[in-house]
């Protein structure tokens, strides 16, 4: 790769690449605000400026550049950081502020604002402006996001948002000049399902998230990375948390996944993460005819003597999951089966689902098929089909002892009513359902954002999540307790980790050969590259129908 | 006595002039065309760079050169699109040429467009233009009518189409690439630059914008001869004629076709028959509102690109405004900076704010609000707008800004000396 200079260091670019985004991916700290590595460029907001001191041929530039819009080319010397530079960024500056509310106290973006920092830096304290300054005010434009025009610094991110990403064009600039200010066409309320972006990509806090207005200043905010499971996409999120509340989802940027992008849906699947109410927060057993709260120990005991008690035969046990559970809950309930019982009878809901191809956008983030792990259970080879007529099968034999995993099968009311007479029904989830009502034993498991945990999105990439809120006392993670019960039950595997688990599930799972968990990293891994054969998909295709 | 040289307005100054396509081709009209299209494209790019003639749409920048410039090879057709927005304030040349002598311009832009291999051109025409576009529309068909536009005009080969446009009244629509933005159907607004037009212009593909009046030297720069006695008008590097647009406090304003050799004093006191009432000059604005100023005591300099350049102000479209000693100049700025905080389009941030703040502090003047503090800081948020914008109108605000608060600082202090 050609290379030129940035403040005296050499630095690769791939040609036809912007200054800025060469300074930016080798961690120069160029100011700021209309660039937006995912959207076209602009040049306007006139901050990102940088002395070109030799141009590749011996002669610097007559004037500051713009780094945005300045194409590297070979020997190219850059400064990001000298005098005239500063001077240059500092009466910028001073244009963007002399209408700008300084409402700091009361805004939320406050603490995350380009805005701000950069007025720390250039700011001279004392303004210059002694007119009333400039009133837009704010508009009601949908239930998503907030608009206080006043704030706004017209850099245009969320124009360009509407116009090159959703494709929807219901926003946009109006009037020129010192009038000029972002609306929507004629009062209509947004409708696309991505507002949650422009209160992200807007460098102020001229947009800001309803759902987080004035809950938590931000520098209180805690940060995890995870996995969005509103859908199969797995779009990679930061979980925004402080004492154990979770505030917010943000978007991570990944760019194999979901970009620099999160779909409002996605955002709000926050609020379950605080959901207590319907949490299942403690073992319970039927004790006569009432669900009463007993000691794990017990719980695990009653359990094994039941099953030593009723013997099932291999078709006899049936595991139910749903696509909620991580790659190595699946596995390991397929391998409590498998071991304890050499039944191979687990299945999981498979539904179909539509895609209209015309939401361009759409297609590439959310999807309608809300099973996020199902390509994981397809690559375990658990068993479902989109009828469910094997199930039915298996479920109209002679049935024993019926694990169930999350929520399973919701509407199938006729599979429930069945299962219900079956002698040992144990249910493992985090939420009270009509799964959990009909149980003998339920053992509470962890929301994604109380676990680890990896699973594999609709392009067969395995990503993980972290740990970010600390679950309640009497819960575990659905993995430690599934490798609990086959311990109880006297089963020889006994996993302490989830490294250990993921790394079993390689050795035995043949999809996953190849990979580790190190390797999983922060982007995720795809499957179908570790094959011998690039071009054949380990995970039987995922087609919308 | 100064008197006109008449090329442009060779068949304007003739009262009996029918400006028919008739009547165009009576006084030699089509004739350069017809030359134009036995000649290799490449030639012709070559004769315009000969002919040294430089846009007259206030940039001056060669025109043969930018006609060089375009892409090619690139499988995409390319746009000769003319520039006919005329908007600087002062500038009234290119509606003379649209109203009285279109087809003196639509032979240019035909030359033009078999020069850059353009086979749809546009013409966009500033809207509130009603006449000239009436104009411009008769003078379309008839050429349509004829033969000389659509398939093969003149057993040529070549396909020509004409759209006229009209612009919906902004004066950043005349920037070459918000034009382009605006004739797309989008906001006209100015594009970053690079890629230029000549490169990704007119939906992305290569595209020259042209002023009219450039356009319409063509013809006669085609004509036997015409290179050289082109040349000869003006000293090097400034050849040609051009349309001076003379107006203020001189008895007789109006457009005049004048040699590149003539001194400003001369436009004014000979060809403007000097200022009105036997007043005194106080100063000129030489080439639109975006130039800046100059006083009374700098004007015995000869009127063209590069004599104006050397003592500190440009020619841009030639429009000269004149303004005696009873002008107060603080007005005249006043009224400047509102037309440019009305006009800027917005987008980047010192043109925005600072078109807007200048405005204001310029109106605490007229409002005895002044103070020696107010004018420095006019003069330094001139500056910064300076150099720093997107596009050139962020300059031609703080030009003239600057210029006016460096050259009159007395007549601001009287503002607030006597108030
Ligand atoms: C703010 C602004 C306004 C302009 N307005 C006009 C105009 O009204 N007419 C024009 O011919 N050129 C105008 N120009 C110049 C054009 O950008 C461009 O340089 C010109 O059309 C090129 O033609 P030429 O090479 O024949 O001069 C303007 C430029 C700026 C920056
Ligand atoms: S609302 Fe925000 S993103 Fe949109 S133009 Fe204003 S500052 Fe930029
Ligand atoms: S300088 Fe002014 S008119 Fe030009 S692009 Fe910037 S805001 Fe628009
Ligand atoms: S980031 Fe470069 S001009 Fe805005």
């Amino acid at each position: 790769m050609p290379v030129f200079q940035i403040d005296g260091e050499p630095v690769e670019y791939e040609p036809g690449e912007k200054v800025l985004s060469a300074a930016l991916r080798c961690g120069k700290i160029i100011p700021h605000y209309c660039y937006h590595p995912g959207m076209s460029i602009v040049a306007t907001c006139r901050m990102c400026l940088v002395d070109v001191i030799d141009l590749g041929n011996g002669r610097p530039a007559p004037k500051l550049q713009t780094a945005c819009s300045v194409d590297a080319t070979a020997g190219m010397k850059i400064e990001t950081f000298n005098q005239k530079v500063e001077e240059g960024r500092k009466l910028v500056n001073e244009f963007l502020l002399i209408n700008h509310p300084l409402d700091c106290p009361i805004c939320d973006q406050s603490g995350e604002c380009t805005l701000q920092d950069y007025s720390f830096k250039y700011g001279s304290g004392k303004s210059e402006m002694d007119y009333s300054k400039r009133v837009n005010g704010w508009r009601d434009i949908g239930t998503f996001v907030a608009l206080e025009r006043n704030r706004c610094i017209q850099c245009s991110r969320c124009d360009r948002f509407t116009r090159e990403i959703t494709g929807t064009n219901e926003f946009g600039m109006f009037n020129r000049g010192h009038e000029l200010a972002v609306d929507t066409y004629t009062d209509r309320p947004m409708t696309n399902k991505f507002q949650g972006n422009m209160a992200d990509i807007c460098p102020v806090g001229a947009i800001t998230e309803k759902e987080f207005r004035f809950k938590r200043r931000v520098w209180k905010l805690k940060k995890n990375h995870s996995i969005c499971t509103g859908c199969s996409t797995g779009c990679n999120v930061t979980i925004e948390h402080d004492r154990n509340e979770v505030f917010r989802l943000k978007p991570h940027e990944n760019q194999n996944v979901n970009k620099w992008w999160l779909c409002d849906e996605g955002r709000l699947t926050y609020r379950k993460m605080n959901e207590k109410k319907s949490r299942i927060n403690q073992p319970l057993g039927l004790i006569g005819e009432n669900l009463e709260g007993i000691s794990w120990e017990k719980a695990y005991g009653a359990i094994a003597e039941r099953i030593r008690e009723l013997k099932p035969l291999p078709q006899e046990v049936l595991a139910l999951t749903d696509t909620h559970a991580s790659n190595e809950e699946l596995f390991l309930i397929q391998k409590l089966l498998k071991e304890g019982f050499s039944s191979e009878n687990i299945f999981c809901p498979f539904p179909t689902w539509e895609q209209s191809e015309s939401d361009f956008f759409i297609n590439t983030l959310i999807t309608t098929d809300k099973t996020p792990n199902r390509a994981g259970a397809l690559a375990l080879h658990i068993k479902g089909d989109q009828k469910n007529k094997k199930l039915k099968k298996v479920i109209e034999g002679e049935l024993k002892v019926v694990f169930v995993l999350g929520n399973p099968f919701e509407n199938e009311l006729e599979f429930k009513e069945i299962i219900k007479r079956t002698q040992l029904v144990i249910h493992i989830g985090v939420f009270h359902n009509s799964w959990s009502e009909m149980a003998d034993v339920v053992l509470p498991g962890q929301f994604y954002s109380e676990k680890e945990g990896t699973y594999t999105n609709k392009n067969q990439r395995v990503q993980s999540t972290e740990i970010a809120v600390k679950a309640l006392r009497r819960t575990r993670p659905e993995w430690q307790i599934i490798s609990e019960l086959s311990q109880a039950l006297g089963h020889k595997s006994s996993f302490e980790s989830i490294p250990q688990v993921f790394n079993a599930m390689v050795q035995e799972a043949k999809a996953f050969t190849g990979i580790s968990f190190d390797k999983i990293g922060s982007f995720g891994i795809e499957l179908t590259k570790n094959t011998k054969d690039p071009g054949k998909k380990v995970v039987p295709e995922m087609t919308a129908i | 006595m100064l008197e006109e040289t008449l090329v442009l307005f060779k068949n304007i100054r003739n009262p009996k002039y029918d400006k028919s396509l008739a009547g165009y081709k009576k006084t030699g009209g089509f004739k350069s065309l017809k030359k134009v299209f036995g000649m290799k494209p490449e030639e012709v790019v070559q004769e315009v760079k000969e002919s040294g003639v430089r846009g007259r749409g206030g940039a001056g920048f060669p025109t043969g050169l930018k006609w060089s410039f375009m892409a090619k090879g690139t499988g995409k057709p390319s746009y000769l699109v003319a520039n006919a927005d005329e908007s600087e304030p002062g500038t009234c040349k290119d509606r003379e040429l649209m109203l009285k002598d279109p087809h003196l311009f639509l032979e240019g832009l035909m030359i033009g467009s078999y020069a850059v291999g353009c086979h749809h051109a546009y013409v966009y025409v500033r809207g509130e233009f009603f006449p000239a576009i009436k104009t411009l529309n008769a003078a379309v068909d008839e050429l349509y009518a004829d033969g000389l536009l659509g398939h093969d005009p003149l057993g040529s080969g070549f396909n020509l189409d004409i759209t006229i446009h009209t612009g919906a009244g902004a004066y950043i629509c005349g920037e070459e690439t918000a034009l382009l933005d605006s004739l797309e159907g989008k906001r006209g607004q100015p594009r970053v630059k690079p890629p230029f037009p000549a490169v990704s212009g007119f939906n992305g593909c290569p595209t020259s914008v042209n002023n009219v009046e450039t356009l319409a030297c063509l013809p006669f720069i085609f004509s036997d001869g015409g290179v050289e006695s082109f040349k000869s008008f003006g000293p090097q590097n400034n050849s040609g004629t051009h349309l001076v647009s003379l107006s203020g406090h001189v008895n007789s304003p109006g457009v005049y076709e004048l040699r590149m050799d003539v001194s400003m004093k001369d436009i004014i006191y000979e060809i403007g028959g000097g200022i009105r009432n036997g007043k005194k000059l106080k100063g000129v604005i030489p080439g639109g509102s975006s130039s800046p100023v100059m006083k009374a005591d700098e004007i015995d300099v000869l009127y063209n690109f590069d004599d104006l350049a050397k003592i500190g102000t440009m020619m841009g479209s030639a429009a000269m405004m004149v303004f005696d000693e009873d002008t107060d100049v603080v007005k005249l700025l006043h009224r400047i900076t509102r037309f440019y905080a009305h006009e800027s389009c917005g987008q980047c941030t010192p043109c925005r704010e600072g078109t807007h703040w200048s405005r204001q502090i310029v109106r605490d003047f007229l409002n005895g609000n002044g103070s020696e503090e107010k004018l420095k800081r006019l003069d330094r948020v001139g500056g910064n707008m300076l150099g720093t914008t997107l596009c050139a109108l962020g300059d031609a605000a703080a030009l003239p800004i600057q210029s006016i608060v460096n050259k009159f600082p007395e007549e601001f202090r009287n503002y607030y000396a006597t108030t």
